[in-house]
């Protein structure tokens, strides 16, 4: 039981640093939006290859009149 | 049935890229192939990788390619009310997009910078659809919407009132901060009262008190803030709600637990209190959550906002948003584009669709001097038109204006939990009362306060409180990714006393746009008929020359044959000459050299899933009835198709009469697609809005559904029965809990110990009942829509 005035001060300051942790992170936004940052790091942060098809561009460029 | 390549919409009738020679993968609708094209042409087909191997999907519709301009986004006035400049000084707006479905739309909007020289930044909110995008210096957003357009996304710019935005920002922020210092106030505590439990010898006992009222007080006094808050404001309007009594045991547990630690004697109630706070917040913040998903009505704006017009200025046209147009203005609208203002028509002639506004299906015919209001859509030919009334003094503004104040006027129900909170209050203050009494006649008034109080902490509705936001969670998320988002979590509780459904017909019952009906070749013509379809009709945008071709470009492989004397009559038909023949296509028949050779019929097709659906809800008991603002013939075929009886059929409303006929009938269900259906959509007891409306701002109905059609209505119907089973079932056992510490109370064996054990014990009870459900509620909430 000794320990115990070393350890619950301890507990405490854990406790503490925590809780300014969470209003830190809270205050910077990183709680703003759940969803997407969890979809996002599944994706690649690979450069797209820009592939050449057949089919040319103004064939298919829809805003040519 | 096979579904669409691009949009996963089941399909009717597949088309088939010029390339894709196996027929490995079809499409719905041009529009989908043409992004499909435009996505491979880019080298994103990595695209449809990602959406296969993604399983979180939202439902969307098939991509309509629509001739948009953006130029207006680059005129200084507009870039300067709805951009912004962000924290690194970049130019910033923010776009509502329709479309966004799955993780790889993800993958592409973020991929912007890539392949968009103008683009510096793009980062996608998928819960709210919201794109933030920066440009370059020298960037345009014209080229942004253009891009974001080509990749099937329509881009809705919004204005960003920073204030109430960041306002809102803040409020969720505090309400986090709330819960999260209540969570770490409860979990040390717990620490420390689970210590005292077990037995901890005196003199720890008394400083494990003293760091558990350290850590409750921030929780009583900032988390539990709200608690306190909606309990004086019920107070105040003479009411109870279930938070007084909640509040009434919070104060008194401080009261108590601060008295005791002066005292010297051991008991607090903190461990529980605080737990309680923490999980209290938290279920009204994640229905919060739920409910507050995509936009809320200050998101939106006019629905007509969202394409550039071409202003007279001079000589020439320059494009402008329509927020600045003035009465006075002269402005040129193109075929199959909407009309932004009131006005009349100062040159050509043309046919305007009405049926956003009144419900009439049939296009009218105008010309110089005709009235046109805005909303409508011109079908054929360009027309100038002299503005007369812009924004909310036109017509639709007017219906719109109308809507947004009935939005707020809606009527609020009370809801069981607090229905039930006036007698619990009630009760538990009688009781205490005896308990006193009681007490007071067989000892000390010191012990008979002490047990009271104990009485008022113990019996705190902690489990009772928690039942229906549990509930409502599950329910309302389950059924959002279902394509059911539903915004206000009274619905769910109004849906379960409906006896009527309200339907509109044009888009909602029916899939809104004339389709080939019969087709009778007669006799054969000297070339394939379809061909003379195609090439006749090619520059005719008239709705039945886009049924016809659509109709023969399904039917046989088609060639386009040279037309010579080609005469399009507005309002009659088309003519022209091929291979020297004279061929015609007026009144639902085709000539040649005035010889009929074929015979076609059209209608607005009924969707496949409508009698189904009227069948569900009449066998429930409610009454389904069809207003609609279109004639009668019309709305009668298509009512008698859905199994609509005829007495409930209601043909030629104006959106006034279609208000006054919902006012008329308590308990009804509107659901409509249509700004001519708005009005009674703001009005009614619950509203249904149904995708494929033009109109944006119709998402801040009670409940948006993401497919089209009616299919879902009997399933929201049973949804909100059998989740107010599972409430009413929570309620219950959570009444039980608190008999059981009301019995502890008086037989004089309650304590903090048994309040620790039994309160965790009723939430995990409700949370459980919760999460079971009910057979049906369970059957309907995990069919599933999409593979």
């Amino acid at each position: 039981m000794e320990v115990l005035p070393i350890v619950i001060p301890l507990a405490i300051l854990l406790a503490l640093c925590f809780i300014a942790g969470f209003i830190w992170m809270t205050m910077k936004g990183q709680y703003d939006d759940l969803e997407t940052p969890a979809m996002r790091m599944l994706l690649d942060q690979k450069e797209i290859k820009k592939t050449t098809k057949e089919i040319t561009e103004d064939k298919l460029d829809p805003n040519k009149d | 049935m096979n579904r669409c390549t691009h949009c996963d919409e089941d399909i009717l009738i597949p088309i088939f890229s010029d390339l894709d020679s196996d027929h490995k993968e079809p499409f719905c609708c041009n529009g989908c192939l043409t992004v499909f094209n435009v996505i491979n042409m880019k080298g994103l087909n990595q695209y449809y990788e990602i959406k296969k191997s993604s399983d979180i999907f939202k439902r969307r519709s098939p991509v309509e390619t629509k001739h948009q301009r953006f130029a207006y986004m680059d005129a200084p006035e507009f870039v300067a009310e709805y951009s912004y400049l962000n924290l690194k000084k970049q130019r910033t707006m923010e776009f509502y997009l329709e479309g966004i479905h799955c993780l790889a739309c993800l993958w592409l909007i973020e991929k912007l910078p890539e392949f968009l020289s103008d683009v510096e930044t793009a980062r996608l909110d998928m819960q709210k659809s919201v794109a933030t995008i920066s440009v370059k210096s020298e960037g345009r957003f014209s080229n942004v919407a253009r891009e974001l357009n080509n990749l099937g996304y329509k881009p809705h710019p919004l204005k960003r009132n920073q204030s109430t935005h960041d306002f809102r920002k803040k409020e969720d922020r505090k309400m986090l901060l709330k819960i999260g210092i209540a969570g770490a106030g409860a979990g040390n505590i717990m620490l420390y009262a689970v210590s005292n439990y077990a037995g901890a010898p005196e003199n720890l006992s008394k400083i494990f008190n003293v760091i558990s009222v350290v850590f409750a007080m921030p929780v009583f006094f900032y988390s539990a803030t709200p608690f306190y808050q909606t309990a004086w404001n019920a107070l105040k309007n003479k009411t109870l709600s279930i938070d007084v009594p909640i509040a009434m045991s919070l104060i008194m547990g401080v009261i108590m637990g601060i008295y005791n630690l002066m005292t010297g004697v051991p008991d607090n109630y903190f461990d529980s209190l605080t737990a309680l706070v923490f999980l209290l917040l938290l279920s009204r913040y994640f229905l919060n959550k739920i409910q507050n998903d995509g936009l809320t009505a200050n998101d939106l704006n006019f629905f007509y906002e969202g394409n550039s017009v071409l202003k007279k200025e001079g000589n020439s046209f320059i494009e402008i948003h329509p927020q600045f147009l003035r009465a006075g203005d002269v402005i040129k609208v193109g075929s199959n584009e909407m009309i932004p203002a009131d006005g009349k028509i100062l040159e050509g002639e043309s046919l305007i669709n009405s049926s956003l506004l009144t419900g009439e299906s049939r296009p009218e015919n105008v010309k110089a001097g005709s009235e046109v209001f805005s909303g409508t859509i011109n079908l054929t030919n360009e027309i100038l038109i002299s503005v007369e009334k812009t924004k909310e003094e036109s017509r639709i503004g007017k219906i719109l204006k109308a809507v947004e104040s009935g939005w707020l006027q809606k009527s609020h129900i009370v809801d069981l939990t607090n229905m039930i909170a006036k007698y619990f209050t009630a009760a538990v203050l009688i009781l205490s009362g005896a308990l006193f009494a009681y007490m007071y006649s067989h000892g000390t008034a010191h012990a008979a306060l002490d047990k009271a109080l104990t009485l008022l902490i113990v019996t705190c509705p902690c489990a009772m409180a928690l039942a229906t936001p549990m509930t409502l969670t599950r329910t309302l998320s389950r059924s959002s990714r279902k394509g059911m988002i539903v915004k206000n979590n009274e619905v769910i509780e109004k849906l379960s006393h409906i006896d009527t459904v309200f339907l509109d017909k044009t888009g909602t019952v029916t899939y809104g746009m004339l389709k080939v009906d019969t087709f009778n070749v007669l006799k054969q013509p000297q070339m394939s008929v379809y061909s003379i379809i195609t090439s006749l009709e090619k520059y005719s945008t008239h709705p039945v020359a886009t049924a016809l071709k659509e109709f023969a470009v399904t039917m046989d492989k088609t060639s386009d044959l040279e037309v010579k004397n080609y005469i399009e009559v507005p309002g009659i038909g088309v003519k022209g000459e091929i291979n020297g023949y004279l061929y015609e296509i007026r009144n639902g028949k085709i000539f040649e050299n005035d010889e009929v050779v074929a015979k076609f019929s059209l209608l607005d097709h009924i969707r496949p899933d409508s009698h189904d659906a009227v069948k569900n809800l009449q066998s429930m008991n409610v009454n389904v009835t069809m207003i609609s603002g279109d004639q009668k013939e019309i709305v009668e075929a298509i009512a008698t198709e859905a199994g609509i009886k005829k007495e409930n059929m209601y043909s030629d409303m104006s959106p006034e009469q279609k208000l006054a006929m919902i006012e008329k009938t308590p308990h009804s269900i509107m659901v409509g697609d249509g700004a001519n259906d708005a009005m009674a959509l703001s009005r009614s007891y619950v509203s249904v809005a149904v995708l494929g409306s033009l109109d944006i701002s119709l998402r801040a109905a009670d409940i948006y559904l993401t497919t089209a059609g009616i299919s879902h209505i009997p399933d929201l119907i049973t949804i909100s029965k059998e989740t107010m089973k599972v409430i009413k079932r929570n309620l219950i056992l959570s009444a039980l809990y608190n008999l059981l510490s009301v019995y502890a109370a008086f037989a004089g064996f309650i304590s903090p110990l048994t309040a620790a054990i039994i309160m965790p014990v009723s939430s995990l009870t409700v949370l459980i009942s919760t999460l079971i459900g009910t057979k049906k509620l369970n059957r309907i909430l995990a069919k599933k829509e999409i593979k």
